[in-house]
């Protein structure tokens, strides 16, 4: 296989990477995006549930890919006492739960129609470095090995990243940081398509169930764990198998396809750039650690990294002092709320079940403008300031 | 894979019977040394040291330490 050599290279396909390498396109760059899946999107790691206030900002139009539109949510204290939010009433746009995969092929779209170059069956297995900096990737596609160079390369490759790990920079992860995941889609169950569903405390021990609807009686089915709260083997399927088991409107469903992956819930990382390289998505950790929804920050801070890299390489400044303007922009748009959310996520998993159940019933009569999480953040402060004291001064 | 000495033995099972390719393992790894090629993984024995993270982070129980 030829050498190649480009502006901006960017390491995975998923949303974070399809969104760099589509604002680094525009931005007047060259741009070659490998991916070492043979399909863009596929197979599905993810819930599906994503909010859509943000689509706008990153230039994402709503497509097939979105199944439904929920009007709110419903949170589920562990004695079944329920927060209802419903937002429809106050004409406040809420979230869809979307065909994931058919949403990452639109971005890969929309990258490619800007002029981004994309390879499949492409997997990096190594950074390439000189003096220091990282100047492109050796590569693997379909089997046979190259190079690729680039003065700007970008780890967009996910939860199990590896160009950051190679490129020294500060992902690992601790047992606090990592959630276990495990969904089903399952067809046959009495869900109610207004609403996305969370179920917390015991029930999934440093996580939720999450119930989110894709049609009439069909939804996905999932839970995240904590790893420093539970002891042995397969410990996500246990207790997702143990909540349908006594859930009638599931525990007659039929399973159409199992998900599974590692969620990050940490707190932002250090260092997301050096010299030659950058990482976006849940490459970087950017994954809200409170929801452990990733789409739109990744897409948010796609964007920003986009922009910056082709930046870089037209004025050949790849350097990690030039790429302090992606650490701001994305830190500054996202930094706080993730650290906030770290903070209540660390406080919420070590409520007991009489607690959580105190607080929903606490907040059943609170009137929320608005669903998210700083709101709900704020109403518990209101009630139980007691809850919220380690993280009053960011709400 | 024999087990060095004084190590326990660790098991993947991707055969596909329990393993679904998720690369939970692979990302909470601290000495990345479990990789994930679409539907085989492997790891690297003379670097594992049996901590066993990836062991709870496995949703399925695929990973087994002995």
């Amino acid at each position: 296989m030829k050498d190649l050599t480009t502006d901006v290279l960017v390491v995975g396909a998923g949303p974070a990477g399809s969104m760099t390498a589509k604002w680094a396109a525009k931005s007047g760059a060259r741009v070659l995006m490998i991916e070492k899946r043979q399909e863009i999107g596929s197979p599905v790691r993810c819930g599906e549930g994503m909010s859509k206030d943000w689509l706008k900002e990153v230039g994402i139009k709503p497509g097939k890919w979105v199944n439904v539109e929920v009007e709110g949510a419903r949170i589920y204290s562990p004695s079944e006492k329920v927060l209802e939010i419903n937002e429809r009433n106050a004409g406040n746009e809420v979230g869809y739960v979307v065909e994931r995969d058919g949403f990452d092929k639109a971005l890969a779209i929309d990258a490619a129609n800007a002029g981004v170059e994309i390879r499949l069956k492409t997997a990096a297995t190594q950074v390439l470095r000189e003096g220091g900096r990282v100047v492109g990737v050796r590569a693997k596609q379909f089997g046979e090995p190259f190079e690729i160079r680039a003065p700007v390369t970008i780890g967009a490759d996910g939860f199990e990243s590896q160009v950051g790990r190679w490129a020294g920079l500060p992902t690992n992860l601790t047992l606090k940081d990592m959630d276990s995941c495990l969904q089903y889609r399952m067809t046959d169950v009495d869900c109610d398509v207004r609403y996305c569903d969370f179920y917390l405390g015991s029930v999934a021990p440093g996580g939720y169930v999450w119930i989110f609807p894709k049609d009439t009686g069909l939804a996905n089915v999932g839970i995240g764990v904590q790893l420093s709260k539970i002891q042995g083997m397969a410990e996500a399927r246990k207790y997702l198998d143990a909540w349908i088991a006594k859930h009638p409107a599931y525990s007659k469903g039929k399973t159409i396809d199992v998900v599974g992956g590692g969620v990050s819930i940490a707190p932002p990382i250090r260092q997301a750039a050096a010299d030659g390289i950058m990482l976006v998505g849940d490459a970087a950790r950017m994954i809200d650690p409170l929801t452990g929804g990733g789409i739109a920050n990744g897409c948010i801070a796609g964007k920003i990294c986009g922009e910056v890299a082709a930046e870089a390489a037209l004025a050949k400044t790849p350097t990690k002092e030039f790429f302090q303007k992606y650490e701001k922009g994305w830190r500054g748009r996202l930094e706080e709320k993730l650290y906030r959310n770290w903070l209540a996520k660390e406080k919420l998993c070590s409520l007991s079940d009489e607690t959580f159940d105190k607080v929903v019933d606490a907040l059943e009569g609170v009137k929320l403008e608005k669903l998210s999480v700083h709101n709900i953040l704020k109403a518990v402060h209101t009630k139980y300031p007691e809850i919220t004291r380690e993280f009053e001064s960011f709400l | 894979m024999p087990a060095l000495s004084g190590k326990k033995s660790l098991h993947i099972e991707s055969s596909g019977q329990l393993c679904i390719y998720c690369g939970a393992c692979v990302g909470v790894c601290p000495l990345n040394c479990i990789y994930l090629d679409e539907t085989r993984i492997t790891f690297d024995e003379r670097i594992c040291t049996r901590c066993e993270i990836c062991v709870k982070a496995c949703p399925v129980g695929a990973i087994e330490i002995g």
